[in-house]
């Protein structure tokens, strides 16, 4: 199944390079994001927990994110086609075809079951992504897609040494999860240490959190807005579950513990940064990507803590997937309607986009972890967590710094719907559907913080015990 | 034989902190590939015919005969000649290097004495490793920074010879190929750099910023 998801997916996108016009790309479009869904729902219905093609295994860790990347990528071609109507067909098409290579190695990261794959189409995620980015041809896009594509390299540069030195502990250089799990224990804890520290630094270029968040902000705003949706979710979620596989086979080494207190470390200085930066920056999609930084901290803090954390931070991450993705196809849509994302230029929402409106002021509430958001209820666990094991300087520095959080989030959005501003917006019409779409996605996040269905419990219980 | 190619690389290391025209990088790069091709090919006990063909496309084809043609060709495109522009000095920078020289010699030492890897090549490789960020931390001009990824890919290939792992070839062949499209595509980007910005400095790439 996997051979011909593949195969279809690179079809698809060498036919869209051939298209002659852009009722043809849309149509391959939307043949892709078909197979995308046929794919996933084959997955979750017939093929869970088979391995395919040697390298890949379709457990549910990989199957719930894979469905997210299903829904969310679909809604931003959606999007894709409203948001650049007016563009001409060779950047048209370098965009769709980019961002169905992005789904496409961004699931097979998903279901990667052998460190070295994973690593490789995490370096074909930086190609793809560095397309979108260099859309608009701009002095600012071109100078996003070199760092991007420069720093990703050699973070992932990096990530490949840690990866070598993961394999001395391998059995006849086999570099699968399952194989690494029996033998990992016996390797060296000072080899173990660097190889950890090696593949945090090069997966935090994906997953938005410190040392190499910045390549990730800059993604976000220099992409297309409905691609920075898919780059601060899908993307993020592949950086996450690459993290994810490594935590757990570290989780059976004696290093554990020093691993825990890194993981601490950087998801304390991811929230400090996003703390920082959401005070100081003037755009709209700059201020959402580090928000990402910021949640992203709080999942690398649930992972560290250990016990019930690294359940909330597996939902912290599908929760704000749902919750950003919304945002950031309603800030698609501000974009539109103000010509500008500057922070200081935008106001008045309120009486151009009711509904827009009602939308960012739910998805903001929701990143702000507040009942009944999903996030609250991942934070809460997360924070349990720290009270039950003592490390009250953490929950300290925590409570400090997501009062900032709140605050900058709080003005953000009351400026937005309330201020006063000149600008006129009557040059662009609302699309309802646009702004439904993000609507749907952040209210679904927030139907998850009121009940969490049995299944998703138990689902993300098995990925625990997988 | 080996042992006096390790050295060379050593010195075509040292070099590359007083170059100061982007020929001459995409030279030791070339010359790099060359004497990368020399060491595996000597250290390679293998005698399976596909394993020596995979170590002589990686090697001679990409690191000595494409990656180079490509460099050259972003030269011929952007005009750019000189390294005039580095934030350090030339005799400084030299010695930056001589002393990362030391810290591998002695970091190696400690670390990897009583392991099965190989002393001298992970101290090269670490010090390829330290010298590519070094290049790009002290250079200004943006081809510099391209030559120290290239430096730091270089040592990784080095640090896998240290190990001594067998990895997987289609991986193998899946990490050269993504090598050869970043490269390609940075090229790229730095093509259409050269044509905004007249001296391709960082300094002209600071307008992402809060």
């Amino acid at each position: 199944m996997m051979t011909a998801y593949l195969l279809f997916a690179v079809l698809i996108a060498g036919l869209m390079a051939l298209a002659r016009s852009h009722a043809q790309v849309r149509a391959l479009g939307y043949a892709f994001y078909a197979v995308q869904l046929i794919f996933a729902a084959s997955v979750w219905l017939w093929a869970r927990d088979t391995e395919q093609l040697q390298f890949f295994t379709f457990d549910t860790l990989g199957s719930l994110f894979l469905g997210l990347l299903s829904v969310i990528s679909l809604v931003a071609f959606c999007q894709s086609n409203v948001y650049l109507k007016d563009e001409t067909l060779h950047p048209f098409k370098t965009y769709h075809i980019s961002l169905a290579l992005l789904c496409t190695s961004a699931t097979a990261v998903y279901f990667s079951n052998n460190l070295a794959v994973t690593w490789v189409f995490l370096e074909a995620t930086t190609l793809a992504t560095a397309g979108l980015i260099y859309h608009g041809r701009s002095e600012s896009s071109l100078e996003a897609t070199w760092k991007y594509v420069f720093i990703c390299s050699t973070g992932i540069l990096l990530a490949y040494l840690g990866v070598l030195l993961l394999s001395t502990v391998a059995t006849q250089g086999d570099l699968s999860y399952a194989s690494l799990a029996g033998v990992i224990a016996t390797g060296n804890p000072l080899y173990l240490k660097i190889a950890f520290l090696f593949i945090l630094v090069g997966y935090s270029c994906k997953l938005e959190v410190f040392p190499l968040y910045t390549v990730g902000i800059d993604a976000n705003y220099a992409a297309p807005t409905p691609a920075s949706a898919v780059i601060s979710t899908v993307l993020v979620n592949a950086g996450f579950v690459s993290l994810m596989r490594v935590y757990r086979l570290f989780a059976l080494t004696p290093v554990y513990s020093w691993v825990s207190g890194v993981l601490v470390l950087c998801g304390v200085i991811s929230v400090l940064v996003g703390a920082v930066y959401l005070r100081r920056t003037n755009h709209y999609k700059r201020f959402f990507a580090y928000s990402t930084t910021e949640n992203l901290g709080i999942v690398l803090i649930g992972l560290g803590l250990g016990g019930v954390a690294v359940f909330a931070a597996i939902f912290h991450v599908m929760a704000h997937s749902l919750v950003k993705s919304g945002i950031f196809f309603n800030v698609a849509q501000i974009g539109k309607i103000y010509g500008s994302y500057r922070i200081n230029r935008i106001g008045n929402y309120v009486s151009v986009n009711r509904l827009g409106s009602v939308s960012m002021l739910l998805g903001t509430v929701s990143l702000l972890a507040l009942p009944p958001s999903a996030l609250f209820i991942s934070e809460l666990m997360i924070f349990k967590q720290v009270i039950v094991s003592g490390q009250w300087w953490l929950f300290g520095v925590m409570v400090v710094l997501l009062c900032f959080v709140m605050y900058s989030l709080s003005y953000r959005l009351l400026r937005l719907l309330y201020k006063p501003v000149h600008m006129s917006a009557d040059g662009y019409s609302v699309n309802r559907w646009v702004t439904w779409s993000g609507f749907v996605l952040i209210l679904s996040a927030v139907v998850l913080g009121v009940t969490q269905p049995d299944w998703l419990v138990e689902f993300i219980e098995s990925m625990l015990a997988g | 034989m080996l042992l006096a190619l390790i050295v060379l690389y050593v010195v075509s290391l040292l070099y590359l902190s007083i170059i100061e025209r982007f020929r001459h990088y995409v030279m030791i790069i070339a010359l790099q590939g060359w004497m990368l091709l020399g060491v595996a090919l000597l250290r390679l006990h293998a005698s399976q015919w596909y394993e020596l063909a995979f170590v002589v496309l990686e090697t001679l084809v990409f690191k000595a005969l494409v990656l180079p043609a490509i460099l050259y060709r972003v030269i011929r495109r952007t005009g750019i000649n000189r390294v005039h522009t580095a934030s350090v000095a030339v005799f400084n920078q030299l010695m930056m290097s001589m002393g990362l020289l030391l810290g591998s010699v002695v970091v190696t030492y400690y670390m990897v004495s009583d392991s099965p890897f190989d002393m001298v090549f992970f101290g090269v490789a670490l010090y390829a490793v330290l010298c590519g960020m070094l290049l790009i931390i002290t250079h200004k001009r943006i081809f510099s920074h391209l030559v120290g990824f290239l430096v730091i890919e270089n040592g990784v290939f080095l640090f896998a010879m240290a190990i001594g792992v067998e990895m997987p070839y289609l991986i193998n062949i899946a990490i050269l190929l993504d090598i050869l499209m970043s490269v390609l595509m940075l090229g790229m980007v730095i093509a259409r750099i050269g044509t905004r910005y007249r001296h391709m400095n960082v300094d002209n790439l600071d307008s992402l910023k809060d």
